[in-house]
């Protein structure tokens, strides 16, 4: 993608959003349940989670398609909470694209402007490098029905970008294309993002796709956020089971922690003792032991050392550039490792016994319930200072 | 096993039965209007025997054509002017109320929503006495004659203008308001500029209903007419079809045949041009 002209990117840092407290309930329920979050200025922020965890709804109260039931949305440190959508600076980005089917490319493209301070000539000229912009240079003619997916997709972006918003919002905009062209649009997306300099707000399911393009992630899950935070902060030292289970792949594995050995928590898994160095270290009792596949070491049978535990391979998966071992532990868990195809790695038959490695700066104890104490913390002082709408 | 069962039974044979039946269905209800149409253009008086291809009964007759005959002609317009008021007020009143029930959430808007659709299910008999009463006895002032009868038709077929664009208002979904709001045009500008061209396919056919409708109906239009100058088509039809017809009234009947059949294709036409052909062919199939 060809780097914008100067006119397009926001020199000045704004866009930034802070949601206080933000609640919505639909009947009894509350969909998004007092979250706090801060989206800084002419960032990549992606809310990911479950379907129903509330995601989408927060999008659409920030772009004022949703009246909060309560609490403040400050765009720029205005609260723009009861502000209808047309008067508010944010654009979006619908998962359906909701291209309006009886106008044309460029017609779509220039919706918006009708609304905004200028000329019909300036109109034309904006039309024109907000197409040139997503490459569609050429379709200002064409019928949204005649477009494919993917061109559907970049005449929504135009449409939204045209109007020089603050914030991006962009809804599932992946969810509809298919796994080729989803790669390509997320670097796309990402790319535009930084040349622009705009702050992007996008909603996906996919962890994988809040993993690699964000700069700043926020797991939700049932109208909270479980955590927020630099991806790779997020994928290292995930706070909750929840965040550890959805963001990557990890191995959980429940134990009894049960004391303190210098700077580490000692755990006990059936009758053996582990060490681990990360995480919840002042837990007591029962907790999940959580540890990256990637950091499970498969060493021959009898290789002795702290955190190492007896094991058999129960399942092999060749993953091409990876090996997944599966290895039933003596006490019944199951803890997979991935051993890297670099031709150095002894490989361990079906069937064969090995000891696992679980490296104690690799294990994070993880509470079975998130601790009440997090909670409090996120939402008394807000409470306190929010006065009631 | 002989050839004619094996025949019956090839699976991968064509279907015979079921276009045979609908073929037989066809002729029954096409061949009567097609021999009704076909007198209007007898040079004799009768009805029944056909005598030569003529248009006497159209204009050629100095007396008793329809162009000439004042009752007919004047039943003709009459018709017409109805059919045309029945469509400039049902049809913008049926799309606002549509919109209306729409976003009316909340308590009361189920059982509108029912007493909605109560016109269509009502037996047009039960509503003609109910409405001729209510103009005797409430609006007086109003009396029977042209807005009696405007109001009656308007009454039944503003729930097939409801019902019609409402059913387009679901299939199009939130979503496009919600687009427009978001690129900054206030509520005025989403209905003009995003909803009402959504909707025009909708808006169209069920003009062209309410058009059919007013034309088709006895009933009401009987029970609150007014002098002979209210009388329509299908009243005179109904009048002078058991006394001593000539084939004027055949006449008559076709043209108006002609005028409905006429407003469908045109509807039809200016669909496919403006929707660009996406479900034409739905609209048409809404057709009475």
């Amino acid at each position: 993608m060809p780097p914008p002209s100067l006119a397009w990117r926001s020199d000045k840092l704004q866009g930034e959003i802070r949601l206080e407290t933000l609640v919505k309930s639909f009947g009894d329920v509350n969909a998004v349940d007092g979250i706090d979050v801060h989206m800084p200025p002419g960032e990549f922020f992606t809310m990911v989670g479950p379907s129903g965890c509330g995601k989408t709804t927060t999008l659409r109260m920030i772009a004022g398609f949703e009246r909060p039931t309560s609490g403040r949305i400050l765009l720029d440190g205005e609260d723009v909470a009861q502000t209808p959508p047309h008067r508010r600076n944010v654009n979006t980005v619908f998962q359906s694209y909701a291209l309006f089917p009886h106008l044309n490319v460029a017609d779509n493209v220039a919706f918006g402007l009708k609304y905004k301070k200028v000329t019909k000539a300036e109109r034309g000229k904006m039309v024109a490098e907000a197409l040139s912009l997503v490459q569609l240079t050429g379709f200002e003619k064409r019928k949204p029905g005649q477009m494919s997916g993917g061109q559907q997709q970049r005449v929504a972006l135009a449409r939204a970008l045209v109007l020089r918003p603050r914030v991006l919002l962009l809804d599932e905009p992946l969810g509809a294309l298919d796994a080729r062209l989803r790669k390509d649009l997320q670097v796309e997306l990402k790319t535009l993002q930084e040349s622009l300099g705009i702050t992007f707000v996008f909603v996906t399911h996919d962890q994988e796709e809040a993993l690699t393009m964000s700069d700043r992630l926020a797991v939700m899950n049932g109208g909270r956020v479980e955590q927020s935070g630099p991806p790779q902060e997020m994928y290292e030292e995930p706070a909750t089971l929840f965040v550890a289970d959805f963001l990557g792949v990890s191995n959980l594995v429940g134990a009894e922690a049960t004391g303190r050995d210098g700077a580490a928590c000692v755990l006990t898994v059936g009758d053996r003792k582990l060490l681990a160095s990360q995480g919840d270290l002042g837990c007591r009792g029962a907790v999940k032991a959580m540890i990256r596949p990637e950091r499970v070491r498969i060493e021959p049978q009898g290789s002795e050392g702290e955190n190492r535990l007896p094991g058999l391979v129960e399942h092999l998966v060749f993953l091409g550039s990876f090996l997944e071992v599966r290895v039933r532990l003596l006490g019944g868990a199951l803890v997979t490792a991935l051993q890297a195809n670099d031709g150095s790695e002894t490989a361990y038959p079906q069937g064969s016994s090995v000891t696992v490695h679980l490296p104690a700066e690799s294990l994070r104890v993880l509470p079975e319930v998130p601790t009440a104490v997090a909670e409090d913390d996120a939402a008394s002082p807000a409470e306190d200072a929010a006065p009631a709408s | 096993m002989s050839p004619v069962i094996a025949w019956l039974r090839n699976p991968w044979g064509k279907a015979r039965f079921l276009p045979l039946i609908t073929l037989i269905y066809i002729i029954w209800s096409v061949v009567p209007v097609i021999i009704a149409i076909l007198f209007a253009f007898n040079d004799g008086r009768s009805r029944t025997a056909w005598e030569g291809f003529s248009l006497r009964w159209f204009w050629t007759d100095q007396t008793l054509s329809v162009f000439h005959d004042d009752a007919l002609q004047s039943a003709l317009k009459h018709t017409l002017v109805l059919a045309l008021i029945s469509v400039l007020i049902a049809t913008p009143l049926g799309v606002t109320l549509a919109l209306g029930l729409q976003r009316w959430r909340g308590r009361g808007s189920g059982t509108v929503n029912v007493l909605m659709l109560l016109p269509l299910v009502t037996p047009e008999i039960v509503m003609g006495v109910a409405l001729l009463l209510l103009f005797l006895q409430i609006f007086n002032q109003i009396g029977l004659g042209t807005t009696a009868q405007a109001i009656g038709q308007i009454t039944f077929s503003l729930s097939y203008v409801v019902v019609m664009v409402r059913g387009r208002l679901v299939s199009i979904g939130p979503e496009y308001e919600e687009a427009a709001a978001d690129l900054g045009a206030p509520p005025t500008q989403v209905l003009w500029r995003v909803l009402l061209p959504l909707l025009s396919p909708a808006i169209l056919a069920s003009a062209a209903v309410v058009f059919a409708l007013s034309i088709d109906d006895f009933v009401v239009t009987q029970y609150l007419s007014g002098d002979a100058s209210t009388t329509t088509v299908s009243m005179l039809l109904y009048a002078s079809a058991r006394g001593a017809p000539t084939p004027a009234l055949n006449a008559l009947a076709t043209i108006s045949l002609a005028i409905t059949l006429g407003t469908l294709a045109l509807v039809f036409i200016v669909y496919r041009r403006f929707a660009g052909g996406e479900d034409a062919a739905a609209v048409a199939g809404l057709e009475v």
